[in-house]
């Protein structure tokens, strides 16, 4: 147990001191600083360089709102911070093979088990961290270009999408320890990204499983309804068993 | 008493390709046991299994009166090691390493300052203060040796730990590994027959994955070693060269210095009557004659080949 705990320090040291400080919340705060702005005044910059054709155009499209605002966030995290994640994790565990720190680590008394559960648990924490930091920017900003900004649209959507995120932490997570390759286990990651998403155009998956998450932080962030608990519930489901099965894949593995 | 180091009938394959052939070995408790062999004999494959980081294809290996099949963290909280190549996080200062790495043994805060202070002295990187990153290979290697060290092991396991390190790290090292004796069983491979000879007490000699001797040191040496003969003489050392080597008992020649003829002999008793006759034939003013040391390396070329080397 006090092989874990001093584990779970060093991984999130590493993400302090390391590039991995940088990259998600770097990206996820220039995405929030810049979608309210964006959101607000892009038809306008549109209109204006655009000629008479583009400005006759944007009239016929209402004025933006906050809701505007909340869909770049969602879009943004469905569409890159997703992206991110899955190629920035598919050398999770396979890194830490490759470079020889495993062995070192793994020859005192801390068990694979440890180590993957360990590193899931601590990059999980942190996407949350950087996506929660995020929304609250994104939050503060659109008040601040918009003058209205209603909290539930863009918490619930950037909830759903954390647990989608959490989700393919998980599925690096296992792919990396099955894999030597981070490329190769990101190419695979997005694979399934792409079946995901397909499956959640088909109505009864969207219910119950993971897949319901595709599509729902879009949803939600344009101010519509769409039933979460479920995918929500079974994602993480699904998440703690693709850890569990990850850990069992790094137990099979020579090193 | 149980030993160490326990292994029975191991053999490994990758593949059609054996790495290691039914492998017999047993290393005693509080000994110094070198693991000799030639590069792809199977060292780093047999510690590799040892410390659990792979599996055999068959046959059983116990260390420390477990099976490492079901070795849990008990175990490996007695066990130190430094592989063939150890990897660092480079983000990391050597101070940093060693107090993580004590960290997952669980160690306290007073007992990690004071072994941190030690270990760091010891492998004289106490004052350096940039990352691992920056290391020279020699300074990783030193490193290595101190993390191993960190939880006071009660077995010791070292994959070619002079490898990488200069004639005063190699003498370091050795000096402390020797220091050692008595209280950790120390288990550790190389290629570099001086070291094995400098402190072990009992060696294993390892060739195409087959042990092809082990026992301690002095005792292979005369089981394997041919004798050897060494003359000095004031003059005429090259005729008595010549001479020698055309005598039956004389299996090889060697002239070190000018007047220093060392032979290497079949029959030690036979030798030792027919050198000085030689010697007082030829009217040769003899300086010295007596019994050289035999090598651990000429055992080793004896028992794993030329071709080798
Ligand atoms: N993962 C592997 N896959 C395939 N073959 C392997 C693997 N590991 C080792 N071998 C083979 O097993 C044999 C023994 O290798 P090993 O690394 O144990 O030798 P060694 O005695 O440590 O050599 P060196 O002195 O060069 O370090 C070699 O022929 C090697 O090619
Ligand atoms: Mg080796």
């Amino acid at each position: 147990m006090s092989g874990f705990a001093a584990f779970v320090r060093k991984e999130t040291t590493e993400i302090l001191r390391t590039w991995r400080i940088w990259v998600l919340p770097g990206m996820l705060l220039m995405f929030a600083v810049t979608g309210p702005f964006l959101a607000r005044y892009t038809p306008e910059i549109i209109g204006a360089v655009g000629g008479s054709q583009a400005a006759a155009l944007l009239k016929a499209i209402p004025k933006p709102t906050y809701l505007d605002s909340y869909a770049q966030w969602a879009k943004n995290l469905t569409q890159i911070v997703l992206f991110a994640v899955i190629i920035i994790y598919g050398g999770l565990i396979s890194s830490e093979r490759k470079s020889g720190t495993a062995v070192l680590v793994l020859t005192k008394p801390v068990s694979r088990t440890a180590f993957v559960v360990a590193k899931a648990l601590v990059h999980s924490l942190f996407l949350a961290l950087a996506v929660v930091l995020g929304t609250l920017v994104t939050w503060g900003g659109t008040a601040l270009v918009f003058g209205t900004a209603a909290g539930g649209p863009l918490w619930s959507s950037a909830m759903s999408w954390l647990a989608f995120g959490v989700l393919f932490i998980s599925i690096m997570t296992l792919l990396s320890a099955l894999l030597g390759s981070q490329a190769g286990a990101a190419g695979i990651g997005l694979g399934v990204f792409a079946i995901i998403s397909v499956a959640g155009l088909w109505e009864p998956l969207t219910k119950y499983s993971p897949a319901g998450l595709a599509n729902a932080p879009m949803v939600l962030a344009a101010g519509g309804e769409s039933a979460i608990l479920w995918p929500m519930v079974t994602s993480l489901v699904v998440s703690c068993v693709l850890v569990a099965s990850a850990a069992w894949a790094f137990k099979t593995k020579e090193l | 008493m149980t030993p160490a180091v326990e292994i029975r009938r191991l053999t490994k394959t990758y593949g059609h390709k054996r790495a290691l052939d039914r492998v017999d070995l047993r290393v005693e408790e509080g000994s110094i046991f070198g693991f000799l062999g030639p590069n792809g004999a199977g060292k780093t494959t047999t510690l590799r299994i040892l410390t659990g980081l792979a599996r055999p294809t068959k046959g059983t290996v116990r260390v420390l009166g477990h099976d490492v099949a079901t070795a849990d963290n008990a175990v490996r909280a007695d066990i130190g090691f430094l592989p063939d190549v150890p990897g660092f996080y480079e983000w990391m200062t050597a101070e940093e390493f060693l107090r993580f790495a004590g960290g997952l043994f669980g160690i306290g805060r007073k007992v990690l300052d004071e072994r941190t202070g030690v270990l760091l002295e010891l492998a004289g990187l106490t004052d350096i203060t940039t990352r691992i990153g920056g290391y020279s290979r020699g300074m990783k290697q030193r490193l290595g040796v101190a993390q191993a060290l960190i939880n006071a092991p009660s077995l010791l396991m070292l994959d070619e730990p002079t490898s990488a390190l200069d004639p005063m790290g190699r003498k370091d090292v050795l000096d402390m590994l020797q220091s050692l004796r008595g209280r950790t069983t120390v288990f550790f491979s190389t290629h570099i027959l001086a070291d094995v000879e400098r402190i072990c007490d009992t060696v294993a000699i390892l060739d195409h994955g087959r042990v092809v001797a082990q026992a301690p040191i002095d005792e292979l040496k005369a089981r394997y070693g041919a004798e050897k003969v060494v003359v000095e003489v004031g003059e005429g050392a090259d005729e008595l060269a010549a001479a020698i080597g055309a005598e039956p008992w004389a299996a090889k020649v060697e002239r070190d210095t000018n007047d220093t003829i060392a032979v290497t002999v079949t029959d030690a008793d036979a030798a030792s009557r027919a050198i000085p006759a030689m010697v007082a034939a030829r009217r040769l003013p003899l300086h010295r004659m007596e019994a050289g040391e035999m090598g651990l390396e000429e055992v080793f070329v004896q028992l794993v080949g030329g071709g080798q080397q």
